[in-house]
């Protein structure tokens, strides 16, 4: 017995042996930078709650160790403009929103990552960048091509995609069914389901969206601006958000929030969704983020009601893009063995162990992870879904903070106050022409 | 001659160090922040790369109707909030200037709004408000009443920011007006009542006039307050619907934080500033002008006898 345990023990040390003998000796990618202590700055965010709990793995394969500040997102992002302009930074690597991607780059604070790729030391040469999801990619990473924002060209990578969403369709199985109401396709099938619900069930709105004055209603309206075939600006940066489409657009969000559940005219995300998790509403279109949270019996009365379905199409397919990317600001202090902790957490290995997690998949291989579909069984409609992803659904420049602002308070006019949506957008497109005068975007014409 | 002049610099040399700091700790923020209102200053840039660009903010904000929305909002936000405030405030002191039992109890739960923090207040109100499970609503379709969109709705979410401010802060005027009522001279109060007063009359005549500086002051003091009310409005409606409640204090704050503009949002406080320095002046001078006719009935009065 006693000689039996001694084994075991003497196997386990030179098991653990071997480990630091691959981290510290002959070698290894990892191990100059082995004892590193890397200092993150992620959102308060399922995503990176998955995160955390795969950072161990990190340490444990690389020897580096990495203490992270999880801040709410809006937060973040304040926490990080100050940071970014000091001489030293206290952080190695950041999690940002995807639209201060135009603003970072902007003011030169991220490093280029072409060098670190370039680096044979520090890049991995099995890590196949080609399987990352390109609309991700393109929305999040790239800058400097095509617009200024997206990629071309002349663009080149500043982030990699981490925690990135899409919009699909979460709808009622069960109320469906009911009614027989098959589910939406197409927009005229999705905004005539939103109003007929209603007059079938008693007390329960067609579709929960977001619609909150600001921020929340530009979200909304842009969401089905661009599988309306709607753009914001044209290729000249002319603001053409107050043609057809646009005023499709804006109706089509009226439609939906005057069939939707009670108040759903100050509904932020959080507030729509709990109205689909108590069965407020049968429809609810907004980020993958909020899956998991339907499907968990604790906190929602619709659990296994729900099916998923693609953002349906318009005059094309067109779902958004958004979330969080990772990225080296200029002024870390450990960039290389932040390179390396951002390459794994990205590689096929990390983000199918982030998936596993309750992360979103960066990737085109994790969505089709057999396991990942058995444990979260709507990956599979997921990851079709971000074949359609539309990189440019909303444009991320240094104006659009000022512009988004005015859409969102213009279009919760539309939604309270029966503001007429050409004369809505028409007084938006005027204002985003003078926004974007001033900026200089109209200099060579 | 010269000890002649270094006892005339004493009193300067004491006061020094209080002016430094002074100087240091109220107008140096200040001064930055009427630089910064000079400045195309986005969040991103250090101070020192921002490009100036003189009066170009002040010049902006007063053609973006948005602004303008915002700053009118706001005045009417302030005048209606103090307006009910003092109205209840002062009448709820001198309904209870009377020996109660229980008086101080009853005068510490009226307080009690006060102290609450004002994120707390909006998620409260937030929850009452709420369309289908806030109380209101539930109380209104038990008893067969249509619900009320208390936040959804452009003028009924003005209705509701204002009925917030006014439980938050009547207490505030209501024990100020308290302690004034209290320490009012009580032999003028003995004359009315030998004289034949009666209640109302003693109230018009004798205790408004005499609590008038202390309302004036507690006046001011809400009327500053109500011009920067920001966190009950931000978690009740963010603004909305439209810009029905987007007032200055918020709108600044968007404007820092999510146009990156913050140039024009010192520009805008500056505005701010500038409109409470003329409120407070101009109450200020009808104090003077109250005093100065009351010296002067005095003194008439003197002179007659």
């Amino acid at each position: 017995m006693l000689s039996l345990k001694t084994i075991l023990t003497g196997t386990a040390v030179s098991v653990s042996m071997a480990g630091i003998a691959m981290a510290d000796g002959h070698g290894g990618p990892y191990a100059p930078y082995a004892g590193t202590t890397l200092v993150i700055n992620v959102p308060a965010h399922p995503h990176y709650n998955a995160m955390m709990k795969v950072l161990p793995a990190f340490t444990e394969e690389t020897g580096i160790e990495v203490e992270v500040d999880q801040l709410q997102y809006l937060k973040m992002r304040e926490r990080q403009t100050l940071e970014l302009t000091k001489d030293e930074g206290d952080y190695d690597l950041i999690s940002y929103v995807v639209f201060s991607k135009a603003d970072y780059v902007f003011a030169d604070q991220l490093e280029n990552l072409a060098k670190y790729f370039m680096n044979p030391k520090l890049s991995d040469p099995a890590y196949d960048a080609g399987d990352l999801i390109d609309g991700y990619v393109a929305n999040i990473g790239i800058a400097g091509g095509k617009k200024g924002y997206l990629p071309g060209p002349t663009g080149s990578l500043y982030g990699i995609p981490y925690g990135s969403e899409t919009s699909v369709l979460a709808y009622r199985k069960d109320i469906f069914e009911k009614h027989g109401i098959a589910t939406p396709e197409t927009y005229d099938q999705l905004l005539d389901a939103a109003c007929k619900i209603p007059e079938l069930e008693d007390g329960m709105g067609g579709m929960a969206s977001r619609a909150a004055s600001g921020h929340q209603a530009s979200h909304a309206f842009l969401l089905h601006l661009a599988p309306l075939g709607g753009r914001v600006f044209d290729d000249a940066w002319n603001p053409i958000i107050n043609n057809e489409a646009g005023v499709a657009a804006a109706n089509a969000l009226k439609t939906i929030v005057d069939c939707g559940p009670e108040g759903s005219q100050t509904f932020g995300p959080a507030e729509a969704a709990a109205a689909f998790q108590q069965g407020q509403a049968a429809m609810f279109m907004d980020s993958i983020a909020f899956a998991a949270g339907f499907e968990d019996p604790s906190k929602s009365t619709v659990a296994g009601k729900v099916g998923y379905a693609l953002h349906p199409e318009g005059v094309r397919r067109g779902s958004q893009t958004g979330g969080f990317g990772i990225a080296i600001p200029k002024n870390a202090q450990n960039k290389e063995a932040a390179f390396l902790l951002m390459q794994w957490l990205t590689s096929k290995k990390g983000d199918l162990m982030t998936a596993m997690a309750g992360g979103n998949p960066s990737r085109f291989s994790t969505y089709q992870d057999a396991a990942l579909n058995e444990k979260y069984p709507y990956s599979a409609t997921f990851g079709e879904a971000l074949k359609y992803a539309d990189p440019d659904w909303r444009p991320i420049i240094p104006t659009w903070g000022k512009i988004n602002a005015d859409i969102g308070t213009t279009m919760s006019q539309v939604l309270t106050e029966g503001l007429d949506p050409q004369e809505a957008l028409d007084g938006v497109a005027a204002r985003a022409k003078d926004i974007m005068a001033e900026a200089g975007y109209y200099t060579w014409q | 001659m010269q000890t002649a002049n270094v006892n005339r610099l004493t009193p300067y040399l004491f006061l020094a160090p209080a002016a430094v700091i002074m100087a240091v700790a109220l107008l140096y923020p200040i001064g930055y922040m009427v630089y910064a209102s000079f400045l195309d200053w986005n969040p991103s840039q250090r101070i020192g790369e921002a490009e100036f660009v003189g009066l170009r903010n002040y010049i902006n904000l007063l053609g973006d109707a948005s602004f303008r929305e915002s700053f009118w909002v706001t005045m009417k936000f302030a005048m209606v909030v103090v307006s009910l405030e003092m109205f209840l405030g002062v009448g709820l002191a001198l309904l209870l200037d009377r020996n109660i039992r229980g008086m101080s109890v009853l005068r510490t739960l009226f307080i009690l709004p006060m102290m609450i923090a004002p994120i707390v207040v909006g998620l409260m109100w937030r929850y009452m408000y709420h369309p289908t499970v806030g109380i209101f609503n539930r109380t209104l379709k038990s008893m067969g009443f249509d619900p009320i969109p208390w936040l959804s709705d452009g003028n009924w979410a003005f209705a509701s920011v204002v009925i917030a401010d006014v439980w938050q802060w009547t207490p505030f005027i209501f024990i100020l007006s308290l302690a004034a009522l209290q320490s009012l001279p009580q032999s003028a109060m003995e004359a009315a009542k030998i004289d034949g007063a009666t209640g109302w009359q003693q109230i018009i005549h004798i205790k408004l006039p005499l609590m008038m500086p202390v309302l004036i002051v507690t006046l001011l003091l809400r009327l500053i307050d109500a011009f920067k009310v920001l966190e009950v409005i931000l978690v009740l409606t963010n603004g909305g619907p439209g810009l029905s409640t987007e007032i200055l204090s918020l709108r600044i704050s968007r404007t820092a934080s999510e146009f990156r503009e913050l140039g024009e949002a010192a520009a805008m406080s500056n505005y701010l500033l500038i409109l409470l320095m003329i409120l407070t002046f101009a109450m200020f001078l009808y104090n003077k002008a109250v005093e100065l006719r009351a010296a002067r009935l005095r003194k008439a009065a003197e002179e007659d006898l």
